[in-house]
């Protein structure tokens, strides 16, 4: 769990899920169905495609609306959360998913102008 | 003793030149029947020089011919007649003020000698051309079913009667043969269906008309009775009911359209029940045995001068062969050009959705509460309008990815300068499969995303405003703005990280008009220099120096009172009593201002004081920042950048 939360997590949608196998993303994405034992569910990301995200322990909340979940992706491309917030949309601006996603195009199509490396040197 | 007929007034009539009260024998006359039971009489009338069948008795003067008033010889004055012309060139007269000034055994029979008038050339090959069902057919119908025409003395296809009969240039009695005339007009489709209407040989097959002939919608009027039509509808509206001192009732109106025009046809009451459920939007139907009439235009804004009314003979059948039907008939505006219309008119707009704004509910006159939408649509013209969006759907709008939207039938307003309001009646399509749409789409994806665009909705948000002059910081300094000694005026997206609370506030003249500031006496009075007058109180007002930062820079800015309202989220006497009262409180509203983002509007010119220049930035206008609006600019502009390079 330490491990991955000092280490870069680059935000991602379902098509770059298989670039990432075994390293650790941020997914954001609305959540589509929740299965009956609560330890995994689907999103939706901004292109409509579906992700799996699968938990340690089962969910103790309804979980609805758009999360971010971090974790790592499985060699099957699905996502092993470690930890996941709910993205609050009461606060009268909606999450705009597909904004999102055009932001994230743009973020892998231009590294050189976004360079995400933590300084290892503190 | 003849009467003396007016001479030339036949061709005068015919030919839509003024006649005062023209004297005209009528030398036939004919009973047409229609299956919804009026009948209307067809008459020959002569002015002793020219004959011509073509005039149409009004059906309100039908006791004329049935209580035998009007009898062929007898001389009549025409007091009123409406020249109509039919939309395949045939002219028709219709006699709407007649008077009999002899009676038919006192004239002793046809007065003078006269040949039957012939309509214009044109009139004829307008019969030929058209439709290509009729061109077909004048090859194939005239030598041909001329046999099978005259063995059906009532006329049972389209063109009953007035069709049957309306070719001057073909025979001149109209008794002797009417129905060799009708071949030109009257049912080709009746004569060979198979031969003459190759597209439209499936329907008639499938057809369970008897009367079997579709005739396009071009061809609608008044005067045919039995007709068929095939087309798809367009646009349905919802059930309305009424009540009013005349009583109550219901209805619902629907607009079609097929390859010749469009119509709109409205059922009542009884009708209502009929056919709500059975029309849908987007499917072909067969429709016969209904009224035609003029349309109110009030109402009704299609291009046709007719529109229909259901009754309760009407037929309504789904058709399942829709080839050859188009699909939506639309005649867009550029939106540059909605400046030249006039307000309140019905028009169909195309654009891609720039922006949306959130959905807002609101309540209306009848107190009813109905959503709204504000759009922004630009197209090639490069402007860019607002277009409003109302109920189901306002809602369900989405404007993530611009899409296309193509709304027909919305009313312009004068609202804002120029905007334009979706009605009851009106259609919106986001992303129609029409090739405009594909055109825009492209043009949009090349272009247009990042063109510098004119709105014509004044609607005073900075989001869809024009002409704003967009920099950054940094920009200030690089371009060594305002140094001209001529102010400048720029916008930009920028976030607070520091106001200065010290000395934020002054004391000013309580007078209306005056700020200046106020002097305190010794005994206790304000003294304003300006008004020459002394004040036992006074008003606060702010002036507050802040700090603005972006990604490149920072800069010094002052805002005075209504900008520093704006900024603190109170107003000046407010924050007057906080500092006097609760300190902390007072502190804590500076605090609360820092790291908001807002879009700012300022000014900025050298100012020189005390020997000393130096460029001074003022806040004029701070608007919020609509995130979304901002994010998607950025990305255009991205994406511009990207493909520039």
């Amino acid at each position: 769990m330490a491990g991955i939360i000092d280490v870069p997590k680059p935000r991602i949608n379902c098509s770059m899920l298989s670039q990432h196998i075994n390293r650790p993303v941020c997914f954001v994405g609305r959540v589509e169905k929740v299965h009956p034992t609560g330890k995994t569910f689907t999103l939706l990301d901004g292109e409509g495609k579906v992700a799996t995200v699968e938990l340690n322990e089962p969910l103790e909340e309804e979980l609805s609306g758009v999360v971010e979940v971090i974790g790592m992706v499985s060699n099957k491309g699905a996502i092993m959360a470690t930890t996941y917030n709910i993205m609050r949309e009461d606060k009268g601006i909606p999450f705009d998913l597909e904004l999102y996603n055009e932001a994230l195009k743009v973020v892998h199509d231009f590294p050189q102008h976004y360079p995400f490396e933590v300084a290892s040197s503190g | 003793m003849s009467m003396t007929l007016t001479h030339g007034a036949v061709e005068a009539l015919v030919k839509g030149l003024p006649v005062y009260n023209p004297v005209l024998q009528l030398l036939n006359m004919r009973k047409l029947n229609s299956p919804s039971g009026t009948s209307r009489y067809r008459l020959m009338m002569s002015d002793g020089q020219r004959s011509f069948t073509s005039f149409l008795l009004d059906t309100q003067l039908n006791h004329l011919a049935e209580e035998n008033l009007l009898v062929p010889n007898c001389v009549c004055k025409l007091t009123k007649t409406i020249l109509e012309t039919l939309k395949d060139g045939r002219r028709v007269l219709v006699v709407t003020g007649i008077e009999i000034l002899q009676k038919a055994e006192e004239t002793g029979g046809k007065i003078g000698n006269p040949t039957p008038y012939k309509a214009d050339d044109e009139t004829s090959q307008s019969m030929d051309s058209g439709t290509s069902v009729s061109e077909v057919s004048s090859s194939a119908a005239v030598p041909g079913p001329s046999d099978t025409n005259n063995s059906t003395p009532s006329p049972r296809g389209y063109g009953s009667g007035f069709g049957a009969t309306a070719s001057p240039m073909k025979t001149s009695p109209m008794m002797t043969s009417p129905m060799r005339a009708s071949p030109m007009k009257a049912s080709p489709m009746k004569a060979s269906p198979m031969k003459t209407s190759p597209m439209k040989t499936s329907p008639m097959k499938t057809s369970p008309m008897k009367t079997g002939s579709v005739i396009s919608i071009a061809k609608l009027n008044p005067y045919q009775t039995n007709w068929t039509i095939k087309a798809r509808v367009t646009n349905k509206s919802n059930v309305r009911s009424w009540s009013n001192s005349k009583g109550e009732g219901k209805l619902f109106s629907f607009e079609i359209v097929d390859e010749s025009g469009e119509i709109r046809l409205t059922a009542f009451n009884k009708e209502v029940d009929r056919f709500f459920t059975l029309l849908e939007q987007g499917k072909v139907y067969y429709i016969s045995k209904a009224t035609v009439k003029i349309a109110n235009k009030q109402f009704n804004r299609l291009k046709n001068d007719y529109e229909i009314t259901l009754h309760a003979h009407s037929s309504i059948v789904l058709c399942d062969d829709s080839q050859g039907v188009p699909t939506l008939h639309f005649d867009f505006v550029p939106i540059a050009e909605l400046e030249n219309k006039e307000k309140d008119t019905i028009l169909d707009i195309i654009g891609v959705c720039k922006s949306a704004e959130d959905v807002s509910k609101i309540t209306t006159k009848t107190s009813r509460e109905v959503s709204k939408r504000a759009i922004s649509l630009i197209d090639t013209t490069e402007t860019v309008v607002t277009v409003t969006l109302w109920g189901e759907e306002a809602e369900k709008f989405n404007c993530t990815r611009e899409p296309v939207v193509a709304i027909k039938g919305a009313r312009l307003s004068d609202f804002g300068g120029r905007s334009l309001s979706t009605l009851f009646s009106s259609t919106v399509m986001v992303n129609p499969d029409i090739p405009e749409a594909f055109r825009l789409r492209a043009w949009y994806d090349q272009e247009g995303y990042a063109v510098e665009s004119q709105s014509l909705t004044y609607t005073g948000s900075a989001s869809s405003a024009s002409r704003i002059n967009w920099k950054t910081l940094s920009d200030v300094k690089n371009e060594q703005m305002g140094q001209d000694e001529k102010a400048e005026y720029f916008s930009c997206v920028a976030t607070v990280v520091y106001t200065r609370k010290e000395n934020c506030l002054y004391q000013a003249c309580p007078s209306a008009d005056c700020n200046k500031k106020v002097i305190e006496q010794p005994d206790g009075m304000y003294r304003c220099d300006k008004c020459n007058r002394q004040f036992p109180n006074f008003k606060y007002r702010l002036i507050l120096s802040a700090n603005l930062a972006d990604f490149g820079d920072n800069q010094w800015v002052t805002c005075f009172q209504e900008t520093a309202e704006v900024l603190l989220g109170h107003s000046a006497d407010t924050l007057g009593h906080l500092r006097d009262t609760d300190e902390t409180a007072f502190e804590e509203v500076f605090q609360k201002a820092n790291f908001t983002t807002h879009i700012f509007k300022n000014r900025v010119k050298l100012e020189t004081y005390n020997d000393e220049s130096r460029v001074k930035v003022t806040v004029m206008e701070i608007q919020p920042l609509d995130h979304r609006e901002y994010s998607r600019t950025l990305l255009r502009n991205i994406h511009k950048l990207a493909s520039s390079t």
